[in-house]
C-alpha cells in the first residue's frame, strides 16, 4: 500500500565509520614483461592470468581494498586467482609490480612497498604478522615452541629470559597448547597445534595487523573448527586488522565481515561475507557459493 | 498524530539472476512501499515464496536491492538510505540500529549463552560489566537456566538455541529489530515467554517488522499486517481480519 | 720507485712479500675502524697447514717490525710444537726478537689464551681462529648470513642461546663465547675460555683475529665496549673450578686447565707460573 503520510526528503544523517589500518591501492603482481596489452589480454572474461601476448602472467591486478582494527577482510578464489599472491606482496615475501599499500601506525602512514629491507623487517617484528598454510614456512621445526615465539621476542629486543618465557607461556596458554609442551621441538607436534604455535608466534609482539593464509586448509575439519573458533576471538579480543585468504567459504563465513572473489588475479566482486554467500552476483561468486553449499 | 517514521521502504524491487540457468532472472519482490514508526509491530503475511524473507533480509541488507530506498532512522530527524551505504557504514550500523533475529543462532561452537548475548549488548555499547548484567537478565527472560550460561552454544537443544538467538537480538534493543520466525522451535511455554518479551519491546519503543507462521503470534503482537503475494504487497490488514491460510507454514 | 721497490721484496726469502702485507694492513686497518666486523682478505700459503694458525701468522707478519719483540703461544704454554714452530718462522722472517714475558712483547699471537698479565697500550694481541663467523650454528646460507650481520639481525642466535638454556640449564658455550662488540656486531671469540672475555671489554691493547682457512680479519680495537651475549637475568660466569689450585704455582688466581683423566690442575699461562713461582721462592 501506499505510505501514510509523505515526508519528501529525509535529512541524512553522517554515519561514524572506523579508520583504515590497512590500505591498498591498485595492487599488481605481474610475471613477464608487460604493457596495456598484455593486462588485458588476461583476466575474467578472458579466462585466463597468462596472456596470450607474451606468456606474462598476471597474477594480480587493480586490487584495491581496505581494513580497519578490529576488522577481518576475506579473499577468496580457487588457486591461481591471485589471493595468495596478494598477501604475499603484504607478507613482504614477493614484491609487487604497482600499486600502494599504506598502514597506520603510531608514527603516522607508512607505505609498506617504499620501505628498504631493513625497514620492512621492523614491519614484520612490530606490526604485521603472517601465518601460513604450512606451519614449516613460519615455524623452525627445529626449535622448541617456546624457542619460535623467543624468535619474535628477541629481534623487537627482549633480552630477559624470565619474561620471554613468561610472555611465551602466556600465549601458549592463550592458544590452548599445552604447556608442558612448550620446550618440546615444534617436529613433534600435530599439525593443528603446530597451527596454534604458529599463531601465537604471531601474536608475540602484539601485532595490529595479522594475515591469514589458508590457516585451516589441511587439518582434519574438528581440528580446523577448534582453530578457527581460537583465531575468531582472538581478532575480536586484540582488535587486530585481519586479511583471511582462503579458498574455503566456511572460514570465511566464520572469521570474516567483507570480502573479495577473485578470479584470474581480477577482484571481481566486493562485498558484506553475508552478501556473497546469500546473494552473490557475479557468475564466479554463485558458482562458488552453489560449490560450498553442496 | 504524526510522526517521524523509523523506517521508509520506498519502491524496493529485488530479483535475482541465476548465472548457471542461463541467466535466469526469478523476482523476490517488487515496488514495496511501506512505513513503520517507533512502537510499531508490523507482520508481513503470505504463502511460502511470497517475498516475506527476502523483503526482510533485503532491509537489513543480507540481499542487496535492484532499486529502491530504505530509510532508517539513525537519531532523532537523521536519517540514512540503506541502499546508498557502503559496506563499511552497513556494518557499523547493523548490532546497533538494526538488529536481525532469525531462525537460527550463529556462533562459534564454543562459546557459552553469556557470552553471545553480553558480546551483542557490548557490541551496541555497552560496558563490559552492564552487558553481562543485561545479558543476564535477558537470558533469565527468555527461561534459560544459570547452568547453561557456560555451556558450549553448539550443545544446546534447537529450541534453547533460538531462545538463545533471541535473548542476543533483543538484550539491547536496536531501533528496528527484524524477526524471521524466531520462535519456530520453541515449545508452547517457553514459546508464551518469548511472545511477551518481543510484546515488551514495542512498549519501549521498538519498531518491529516481523515474520511468524502461526496467526496467534501475530494477532498478539502486530498492530498491522502487510500481506504479500507473489513478491507484490497486496494489502494490508488488522490482524483480527487475518485468514489462516496467509500464515502457512508450508515450506 | 714503488714498483722496483715491490718487486725486489717479492724476490725476498720473506713470507709475505710487500703487496701481500699492504693487502693484510688495508683489511686490518677496516677492521681497526669497524670492530667486530669480519673483513674479507686474500689469504697466502703459508708454511703452517690451514687450521693451525695460518691467519694469525699472516696478521703477525704483516705488523711485525724488526724492532718488534714477539710472544707466541699455544694454550697459554710458550713451548708448545706450533708455538715454538710459528715463533721460529716469525723471527726468521721479520728479524724481530723473541721472549716468553707478556710485558717485555709488542706483538703476542696465540692459539686459544690471552696471556695473564703484561699486555698494556702498547701491545698488539693477535688471536688465531679457526672459525670466525659466529652464526655458523644458526644459519649455512652465505647471503643470510650477510643480510643478518648488515641488518644486525641476531635474533637466531638468541633463540639458540634461549635453546641452550632450557636444555641445559645454562647456556653451555665454553670457549669461543659469541660477544657483542661496540654495540654493533656479534663477533666469534672462538677459541680463549670464558675467563678471558671480560678482559676484552674496554682493554687498554688491540686484539686482532686471523683466520687464515675461512679468509677474514676482525678487531676490537682498545677500549671497546665487549659484551658477551646473554640474557640479562642470566649471568656471564666464567670457569671455576672448586678448591682447585695449581699444582706448581699453588695459586689460583689465573686460568687453570687440569690434565687428562686427573685432578691434577696447572696454570695455562706457563710463563706467569713460573715468575709466580720465582717471586714466592
Amino acid at each position: 500500500m501506499t505510505n501514510d503520510v509523505e515526508y519528501g526528503r529525509y535529512p541524512v544523517a553522517r554515519l561514524a565509520v572506523p579508520e583504515w589500518m590497512l590500505k591498498v591501492e591498485r595492487l599488481g603482481r605481474v610475471y613477464g614483461p608487460y604493457d596495456d596489452t598484455v593486462i588485458t589480454s588476461t583476466g575474467p572474461e578472458i579466462g585466463s592470468s597468462k596472456s596470450a601476448v607474451n606468456g606474462a602472467v598476471v597474477a594480480a591486478w587493480d586490487v584495491s581494498f581496505e581494513v580497519a582494527a578490529g576488522e577481518a577482510l576475506g579473499l577468496v578464489g580457487e588457486s591461481g586467482s591471485g589471493k595468495t599472491t596478494v598477501l604475499r606482496c603484504l607478507a613482504g615475501d614477493v614484491a609487487p609490480s604497482c600499486g600502494e599499500a599504506r598502514l597506520r601506525t603510531t608514527e603516522g602512514d607508512v607505505s609498506m612497498f617504499d620501505l628498504d629491507s631493513s625497514a620492512r623487517r621492523r614491519l614484520r617484528i612490530d606490526t604485521l604478522a603472517v601465518v601460513y598454510q604450512d606451519p614449516a614456512e613460519g615455524l623452525k621445526m627445529n626449535i622448541s615452541a617456546g624457542g619460535n615465539i623467543a624468535e619474535p621476542l628477541t629481534a623487537a629486543g627482549w633480552r630477559n629470559f624470565g619474561k620471554i618465557r613468561d610472555r611465551a607461556s602466556e600465549l601458549l596458554t592463550r592458544t590452548e597448547v599445552p604447556i608442558n609442551r612448550m620446550d618440546d621441538l615444534v617436529r613433534s607436534f600435530s599439525g593443528g597445534m603446530k597451527q596454534r604455535v604458529q599463531i601465537a608466534k604471531a601474536l608475540a609482539n602484539s601485532p595490529s595487523v595479522v594475515l591469514f593464509d589458508e590457516p585451516t586448509t589441511g587439518l582434519d575439519a574438528s581440528v580446523a573448527a577448534g582453530v578457527l573458533d581460537l583465531i575468531r576471538s582472538l581478532l575480536e579480543e586484540h582488535r587486530i586488522a585481519a586479511i583471511v585468504v582462503s579458498h574455503d567459504f566456511s572460514v570465511i563465513e566464520m572469521l570474516t565481515s567483507r570480502c573479495l572473489v577473485m578470479q584470474h588475479g581480477r577482484v571481481v566482486e566486493n562485498a558484506l561475507t553475508d552478501q556473497l554467500l546469500e546473494d552473490p552476483h557475479h557468475p564466479y561468486t554463485q558458482r562458488l557459493v552453489a560449490a560450498a553449499r553442496a | 498524530m504524526r510522526r517521524e517514521p523509523v523506517l521508509d521502504v520506498r519502491r524496493l524491487n529485488k530479483s535475482f539472476v541465476l548465472h548457471a540457468v542461463s541467466d535466469r532472472t526469478v523476482v523476490a519482490f517488487a515496488d514495496i512501499n511501506f512505513t513503520l514508526s517507533a512502537g510499531e509491530h508490523v507482520a508481513l503475511a503470505g504463502m511460502s515464496g511470497a517475498g516475506k524473507s527476502s523483503l526482510l533480509k533485503s532491509i537489513y541488507r543480507t540481499y542487496r536491492p535492484d532499486s529502491g530506498e530504505v530509510w532508517l532512522q539513525i537519531h532523532a530527524g537523521e536519517y540514512v538510505d540503506m541502499c546508498s551505504l557502503t559496506d563499511a557504514e552497513v556494518a557499523a550500523i547493523r548490532g546497533h540500529e538494526i538488529g536481525y533475529v532469525s531462525q537460527f543462532l550463529r556462533s562459534e561452537p564454543r562459546r557459552g549463552a553469556l557470552e553471545i548475548v553480553a558480546r551483542s549488548a557490548r557490541q551496541r555499547g555497552m560496558t563490559d560489566h552492564d552487558a553481562r548484567e543485561a545479558a543476564a537478565a535477558a537470558l533469565h527472560r527468555v527461561g534459560i537456566e544459570e547452568r547453561l550460561w557456560d555451556v558450549y552454544a553448539s550443545v544446546l537443544s534447537g529450541g534453547e538455541k533460538q531462545r538463545v538467538n533471541l535473548a542476543a537480538g533483543t538484550v539491547h534493543p536496536p531501533r528496528l529489530l527484524l524477526l524471521d520466525e524466531p520462535l519456530s522451535a520453541l515449545d508452547p511455554e517457553n514459546r508464551e515467554r518469548a511472545l511477551t518479551l518481543i510484546a515488551s519491546l514495542t512498549h519501549r519503543g521498538v519498531a518491529v517488522v516481523s515474520i511468524f507462521h502461526d496467526l496467534e503470534a501475530i494477532q498478539r503482537l502486530a498492530s498491522r499486517v502487510l500481506v504479500l503475494e507473489k513478491g507484490r504487497l497486496v494489502a494490508e490488514r488488522s490482524p483480527d481480519e487475518l485468514d489462516e491460510r496467509l500464515t502457512s507454514a508450508a515450506r | 720507485m714503488l714498483l722496483d721497490d715491490l718487486i725486489d721484496s717479492a724476490q725476498s726469502d720473506e713470507l709475505l712479500d710487500e703487496f701481500a702485507k699492504r693487502e693484510i694492513r688495508r683489511a686490518i686497518l677496516a677492521a681497526v675502524a669497524i670492530p667486530g666486523y669480519q673483513v674479507p682478505f686474500g689469504s697466502r700459503e703459508m708454511p703452517v697447514a690451514r687450521g693451525w694458525g695460518s691467519g694469525g701468522l699472516q696478521i703477525t707478519l704483516a705488523v711485525v717490525h724488526d724492532d718488534d719483540v714477539v710472544k707466541v703461544i699455544d694454550q697459554g704454554d710458550d713451548d708448545g710444537v706450533n708455538a715454538v714452530n710459528l715463533r721460529r718462522l716469525v723471527t726468521t722472517s721479520t728479524g724481530a726478537d723473541q721472549t716468553s714475558i707478556a710485558a717485555e712483547a709488542s706483538v703476542i699471537q696465540s692459539r686459544h689464551r690471552i696471556p695473564e698479565d703484561g699486555l698494556d697500550e702498547e701491545s698488539i694481541l693477535v688471536l688465531q681462529v679457526p672459525v670466525p663467523e659466529p652464526l655458523r650454528g644458526v644459519e649455512r646460507d652465505m647471503r643470510e648470513l650477510a643480510r643478518m650481520h648488515a641488518e644486525a639481525d641476531y635474533s637466531r642466535m638468541w633463540v639458540s642461546l634461549y635453546e641452550d638454556k632450557v636444555r641445559n640449564g645454562v647456556i653451555t658455550q665454553t670457549t669461543g663465547y659469541p660477544c657483542l662488540v661496540n654495540d654493533r656486531y656479534v663477533v666469534a671469540t672462538t677459541p680463549i675460555p670464558r675467563w678471558d672475555i671480560p678482559r676484552l671489554h674496554e682493554s687498554p691493547f688491540l686484539t686482532l683475529f686471523g683466520a687464515g682457512r675461512e679468509k677474514r680479519i676482525y678487531a676490537i680495537p682498545p677500549r671497546t665496549k665487549v659484551e658477551p651475549l646473554t640474557f640479562e637475568d642470566v649471568p656471564f660466569e666464567v670457569e671455576h673450578a672448586d678448591g682447585a689450585t695449581c699444582s706448581l704455582c699453588k695459586s689460583n688466581a689465573a686460568f687453570l686447565v687440569s690434565l687428562p683423566n686427573s685432578d691434577v690442575w696447572m696454570c695455562s699461562d706457563t710463563d706467569w707460573c713460573r715468575r709466580t713461582r720465582e717471586a714466592s721462592a
